[in-house]
């Protein structure tokens, strides 16, 4: 068996936040909280969780945008988790990003070309025509049009900025695409395009990717596996299909349930849904034992105390509950 | 009915000449019904309830037709006698909870100072009023929270809060925009339970816009989809989504992955973007986009009278 592309073990990140000064004095978030992960060559992993889980803070730990509190990043073999930032330039351009806002992540004052060329110029050692060359090929890949070169961000639609975004972050055949909610801000009509774009870029370049997002179905329809993070922890992972259809967390169940669907049946029968109670607890404060045990409709004594580890449940699938409401299967 | 919208229009002056940003939008609202707004940005779905609210203050905003509450004519109202109308018997929310929260003030203090304006109580009872209110709202410890500031709550509580100062006059009309967007969705869950509560106990009549399909689909009785300033169809809820006449909301519904059963290995995009307000096609707005298309699109067509229809030249060809 090949080795995956990404090995997360272990892996923590922790924030200092308020100065010693302020009168809670300075205290620690828990952003992500011991995470394992493994990504293949050429899969989708779907992170899904609600505001504050962490998701984001993982994604942009893998690409070390953050320097790690804890854990082992293994990229392609090698531990990039330690590496200073001038070890880690030459695997740099392997690993790209994509952000949610396009318009906050592209320099409104250069032309996109440019903003394309710019990892380019910055990594290769093309000369000034084959820079041109590339960019007018990305523009192609990304479904822009060649005149659409010299114009500036604000010229364009918040889709075809996203298509720009991408450009730049397959500018250099990366291996692994870090996607941190790049449909979210788009309106409904424009995410189908983004999806479909991202699904055809990925076969075409053999892309791997990390696909962050709050929306469920968006990321069912196109991740290969799925990961459900709460309150900084990974609670279920699972192939996506298998995991949407038959969650195993009852996090994960609340979750799904909570997403409302069109019905399209005359009859118009509402699905059933779990309410969760309260808010998601503060990272800054963590409950005892199981995390989601304050809001779960399933917790019993135990989950107050003992803390879950992330076990195998089924095949491919992997769950962090004493209690999982499903046989593994 | 209690409220009639008729001929909306609202136009905006602007440099590059004028904006129609609302062209012709008629609709009703029954009491005690839900109405489900959808639409895209730029749809319009947002102005026109503002229009009806009053709220379209710039002065470069022409505002004609008519809007009538309770057989009250709105466009042309003094302002103080909308501001009573507002609050007393017309409530909203909006998507971010913190525009009608002052951060300087507590919670408590807020919704009693909404009661009071609009009620002759004391401010003792009106404290009260606000604990039950959020109470009634599911805040799990109303009466610490009534001493809470909005920055000491989550975004979830925020909209919550805002929901019970809407609540506090028993509106007989709530306009919600979008007030679960910013939410998670087991979050957004709770907002539209509670949403539906207050119709089906104190029988408001709502009004939820929303580019959110499914939020529509669990939550509405009757829906209209806009598209560039127009209605492009309505209906009832079930009719709606169960047979959907329109080419852009057929197309809209088809862009949704689904959350269940088979994935498409893709999704039927709708090419292009909604248009710009300034450049709108001539004949039908949605004509560049639509897949069905033909000769007869160069002309506008117009939505017809009823409870179901849609503004479209084919549907007759679609319908089952």
């Amino acid at each position: 068996m090949n080795k995956p592309l990404l090995e997360v073990r272990g892996l923590s990140k922790r924030f200092a936040i308020g100065s010693r000064f302020s009168s809670e004095g300075r205290r620690i978030v828990h952003a992500v909280d011991n995470v394992s992960l493994t990504v293949e060559h050429g899969e989708t992993l779907g992170l899904v969780g609600e505001s504050g889980c962490g998701k984001s803070t993982l994604g942009r730990s893998i690409v070390r945008l953050y320097d790690l509190t804890g854990g082992q990043l293994l990229f392609d073999g090698q531990d990039i988790g330690t590496r200073s930032l001038k070890a880690l330039r030459p695997l740099r351009p392997r690993m790209q990003m994509v952000f949610q806002d396009p318009s906050a992540s592209l320099n409104p004052r250069r032309r996109v070309g440019d903003l394309v060329a710019e990892p380019l110029r910055l990594h290769s050692r093309m000369s000034r025509a084959e820079i041109r060359t590339r960019v007018a090929e990305l523009f192609k890949l990304v479904g822009l049009l060649p005149d659409q070169i010299e114009r500036y961000p604000h010229e364009f639609s918040g889709g075809q900025r996203q298509r720009v975004g991408i450009a730049r972050a397959i500018a250099l055949n990366p291996d692994l695409v870090v996607l941190d909610e790049p449909v979210s801000a788009l309106d409904v009509s424009v995410q189908a395009q983004i999806v479909n774009l991202l699904a055809d870029l990925q076969e075409k370049l053999g892309l791997t990717y990390i696909f962050i997002a709050h929306d469920l179905s968006v990321v069912r329809q196109v991740s290969s596996r799925i990961a459900v993070m709460y309150l900084g922890s990974i609670v279920e992972e699972g192939p996506a299909e298998a995991l949407m259809a038959a969650p195993a967390h009852p996090y994960s169940q609340a979750l799904i349930s909570a997403v409302p669907v069109v019905t399209t049946d005359a009859g118009g029968a509402r699905r059933q849904r779990i309410l969760l109670a309260g808010d998601v607890p503060s990272p800054l404060a963590p409950p005892s034992g199981c995390r989601f045990h304050p809001r779960c409709p399933v917790a019993q004594d135990r989950c107050r105390t003992d803390r879950p580890e992330l076990r195998p449940h089924g095949p491919g699938r992997r769950v962090a509950c004493h209690f999982p409401v499903t046989e593994p299967g | 009915m209690i409220l009639s919208v008729r001929d909306l229009t609202v136009t905006f002056r602007t440099e590059e000449g004028p904006v129609r940003a609302i062209d012709g939008v008629s609709f009703d609202v029954a009491e005690g019904e839900i109405l489900g707004v959808v639409g895209e940005s730029g749809s319009g779905k947002t102005v026109s309830l503002l229009a009806v609210m009053g709220l379209i203050t710039d002065p470069n905003a022409i505002i004609g037709g008519s809007i009538r509450y309770r057989g009250t004519e709105l466009v042309g109202l003094p302002a103080r006698a909308l501001r009573k109308l507002r609050g007393a018997e017309i409530a909203m929310i909006f998507q971010d909870p913190m525009t009608a929260l002052t951060p300087v003030y507590t919670i408590g203090w807020q919704i009693a100072e909404q009661i009071r304006a609009h009620q002759k109580i004391s401010a003792r009872a009106a404290m009260d009023r606000a604990e039950e209110l959020l109470a009634e709202v599911n805040f799990p410890n109303p009466r610490e929270a009534l001493s809470r500031y909005p920055h000491q709550l989550s975004g979830g509580m925020r909209q919550r809060a805002v929901i019970a100062m809407a609540l506090s006059c028993n509106p007989a009309l709530l306009v919600a925009d979008e007030p679960t967007t910013a939410l998670d969705v087991t979050v957004q869950a709770g907002i539209l339970d509670l949403v539906r509560r207050l119709r089906d106990r104190h029988g408001s009549a709502v009004v939820f816009i929303t580019h959110d399909m499914g939020v529509v689909s669990e939550l509405a009785d009757r829906v209209m989809v806009m598209y560039a300033g127009r209605i492009v169809e309505k209906g009832a809820r079930s009719e709606l989504f169960g047979d959907p006449l329109h080419p852009y909301t057929r197309a809209l519904m088809g862009s949704i992955p689904p959350l269940t059963g088979e994935r498409p290995r893709r999704l039927p995009a709708i090419p292009g973007s909604p248009p710009s307000l300034l450049r709108l096609p001539q004949g039908c707005s949605f004509a560049p986009r639509c897949p069905v298309r033909f000769e007869a699109c160069e002309a506008r067509p117009a939505l017809p009278a009823g409870a179901r229809a849609a503004a479209c030249f084919r549907v007759e060809e679609f319908q089952s």
